[in-house]
């Protein structure tokens, strides 16, 4: 893939924000519609383009913890938020910036993470789990090791203890199963096919009431060449 | 996959037809000499060959002074010396035309430093002879249908369908004793892998999965180190064959510094969970439930469904099993009113037809081995039965004497009695083909638990021990569907 090359070719150590949603994207996982702006009138004229409320995100590659280091405003609901948050992160944020992500703000209360490491011994392994930022605090999650099939993925939706929260769920709609288990085989796939990756992170990905999902924010590490 | 069992590299160590001995004498506090005793008390039908540089004879057997000298190519050797001159040993063995060997001594990658060198050295010299071994640092091989005890204890001579891998050294030895005491059971075949250095736990997977004594596979596992074949090959033998596997996890080999969530979330306890639901692999969480699930499991037709009725005579295991039931994920539906017609004549006013069936008391002892069971496997709703065994020999015995069976004749009376309720138990079983898991605190010490588990009918060591078989009887099945469906 060649943003992962010219990324590696660069000294990066991961993917921003952004790039990684484009490798994801590039794999049919659904990703947050969101346009990279380098001006506070380019943020207004891409929130405008994806409708408001937005969410604001210095987008690096060195920021990988994004929530921590508060560069995300979220809920931006007209033009004026937007400038203003705009001139914040800028203000706050020393770390180079690519830009300045102009994202559709997500509506859905039901998260899940998804994720990539590498085993010594199994090579690329895929996590489900609970996702948003109780992630560590409910600790379910399932592992399998790529490849594997949807029939498998869908066996590990299964093993999470909180998979009823995927069916129809207090008047929200059942979650779109077949675009989770996408996200899963394609998540082993692109480990199987990409050794440069060493490990990705979707967290969260949200599912809406009427049961779609989309990665809102994603991260992928990679291999630190020897 | 192995297309026979014999292109296995393990079929030629655990079928084979004569050894070569190293390490034995006629010292018994050496373990080379408590191996080849073993050997010898599980009455092995082919030659052996002790190898010893002074001693004419070992354990009455002739003894050769070099490997050179036995008169004909041996199909194993065992290797029970000092680490320095094992390299050396397995060569003269190679330049023999020995091809296949067991080493047992130890003192190699599991010490570090120099033992590192020195398994390099034994695998060099394996793959220059073409030579395939368990170990080193492992304690032997089991085949109970070739009479071959080659570990260190000798036992009953008893066979079984148990087949077993195990990369802790002496654990198959401990347990055969366990299996035979608790189970009236003994492996089939089992392999203690050591350090790995050349034949390792997936091929053992593989010889199991090939060979027709074993009914199911049991697994110690303290870590995987071929981890696609691992699941390739599980996967395959678990769609005709089920495996359980008990892992001693914790190894912090699979740890290392992540940056992401997923990394952090992650540690090999999991990720082992996930590897064994994949390969179709159901985890025991004890050594106890390993051989639990593998006796169960091996005993049995697998349930269509997780409906199960319980049937009891006593309130406090029934209702035990009936909790143990729903932590295992399995449902006890109500019976129909065909069912509780049928067993109406049976059921006194102080019992109950609720699921547990509580009998509380039954006028004649073949209504709990027959009408009673026979009722319950025909019901629709469900599709197997627990059964809480308790024939206490004392109350058999004091109403014998009531119906006026003299002295002389109240143990055989009483014996025979509870073979024929074992006999109406086993022909039930094969009737119906349904699961028929029995519970008892009783053990095989009592003749009764005895007859039943001699007649193929599994009988567990506690309500809860039983409805737990039962569940990984369950899961094995919808493991074994949801690979077969994936296909592949």
């Amino acid at each position: 893939m060649n943003l992962i090359k010219t990324a590696i070719a660069k000294g990066q150590t991961a993917l921003s924000e952004f790039q990684s949603k484009q490798v994801l994207g590039s794999a049919g996982i659904p990703v947050t519609q969101e346009i990279l702006v380098s001006s506070a009138d380019e943020a207004i004229k891409a929130a405008e383009k994806i409708g408001y409320p937005v969410a604001l995100k210095a987008c690096s590659w060195e920021l990988m913890h994004k929530s921590e280091a508060g560069c995300i405003e979220l809920g931006l609901a007209d033009q004026e938020s937007v400038q203003e948050a705009y001139n914040r992160i800028c203000e706050k944020i020393q770390t180079p910036l690519e830009g300045v992500l102009v994202q559709e703000m997500l509506k859905g209360q039901r998260e899940v993470v998804v994720g990539l490491n590498r085993d010594p011994q199994f090579g690329a392994c895929v996590m489900l789990g609970f996702g948003g930022v109780m992630t560590e605090v409910i600790n379910d999650t399932v592992f399998r090791v790529a490849p594997f099939d949807k029939v498998e993925a869908l066996d590990m939706i299964n093993e999470l203890k909180t998979s009823p929260m995927l069916g129809t769920f207090r008047g929200q709609e059942s979650a779109d199963l077949d675009a989770i288990c996408h996200t899963l085989t394609a998540i082993g796939q692109l480990g199987m096919e990409n050794e440069s990756i060493a490990e990705i992170d979707i967290n969260p990905l949200i599912i809406s009431p009427d049961g779609n999902i989309k990665a809102a924010d994603a991260l992928i590490i990679l291999e630190r060449s020897e | 996959m192995i297309s026979s069992i014999s292109k296995s590299p393990l079929y030629p160590i655990a079928n084979c037809r004569s050894i070569a001995f190293f390490g034995a004498s006629n010292n018994f506090s050496r373990m080379g000499t408590g191996i080849l005793r073993a050997i010898l008390s599980g009455d092995f039908e082919g030659p052996i060959y002790p190898i010893h540089p002074k001693e004419k004879t070992v354990l009455n057997l002739t003894a050769y002074e070099d490997i050179e000298d036995i008169p004909e190519i041996v199909d194993m050797v065992f290797i029970v010396l000092p680490t320095k001159i094992v390299v050396e040993t397995l060569e003269a063995c190679g330049k023999k035309g020995i091809r296949h060997a067991v080493i047992v001594s130890a003192g190699f990658n599991e010490v570090g430093g120099k033992g590192v060198e020195m398994q390099k050295e034994l695998q060099e010299v394996a793959k220059k002879y073409n030579i395939r071994f368990t170990g080193p640092n492992c304690i032997g091989v089991i085949n109970s249908h070739a009479k071959l005890n080659g570990t260190i204890f000798p036992y009953e001579g008893k066979t079984g369908f148990i087949g077993m891998a195990s990369q802790s050294g002496s654990f198959i030895t401990q347990m055969i004793n366990y299996l035979n005491n608790r189970f009236g059971q003994n492996f089939s075949t089992a392999f203690s892998l050591g350090n790995e250095a050349n034949v390792d736990i997936v091929d053992c997977i593989e010889y199991l999965g090939a060979c027709p004594n074993t009914k199911v596979i049991g697994l110690y596992i303290e870590s995987i180190r071929r981890g696609q074949e691992f699941i390739k090959i599980a996967r395959e033998v678990s769609k005709t064959k089920p495996i359980i596997a008990f892992y001693a996890g914790g190894s912090e080999t699979g740890k290392r510094a992540c940056l992401s969530h997923t990394g952090s979330l992650s540690g090999p306890d999991r990720l082992y969970d996930g590897v064994f639901r994949q390969s179709g692999i159901i985890r025991a969480r004890s050594i106890e439930e390993l051989f639990d699930f593998c006796y169960a499991i091996g005993s049995s037709p697998l349930p269509e469904s997780n409906r199960v009725i319980i049937q009891t005579h006593s309130g406090g295991p029934g209702a035990a099993a009936a909790d143990a039931c729903e932590r295992s994920g399995l449902e006890l539906p109500s019976l129909s009113p065909e069912t509780l017609e049928k067993l109406a004549p049976f059921i006194p006013h102080t019992g109950n037809a609720n699921n547990p069936i509580d009998i509380t008391f039954t006028k004649s002892q073949s209504d709990f081995f027959k009408d009673i069971p026979t009722a319950l496997l025909e019901e629709k709703e469900a599709d197997g039965i627990l059964v809480y065994f308790l024939t206490p020999p004392a109350m058999l015995r004091s109403a014998l004497m009531t119906m006026g069976v003299s002295e002389d004749e109240l143990e055989a009376t009483a014996k025979e009695i509870v073979d024929q309720h074992s006999k109406l138990v086993a022909s039930l079983a094969e009737k119906y083909q349904k699961p028929i898991i029995g519970f008892s605190f009783l053990t095989r010490d009592d003749h009764s638990i005895k007859c039943l588990q001699d007649r193929g009918i599994p009988v567990l060591l506690s309500p809860e021990r039983a409805a737990r078989a039962y569940g990984a009887m369950v899961e094995y099945k919808r493991l074994r569907e949801k690979i077969i469906q994936s296909g592949e």
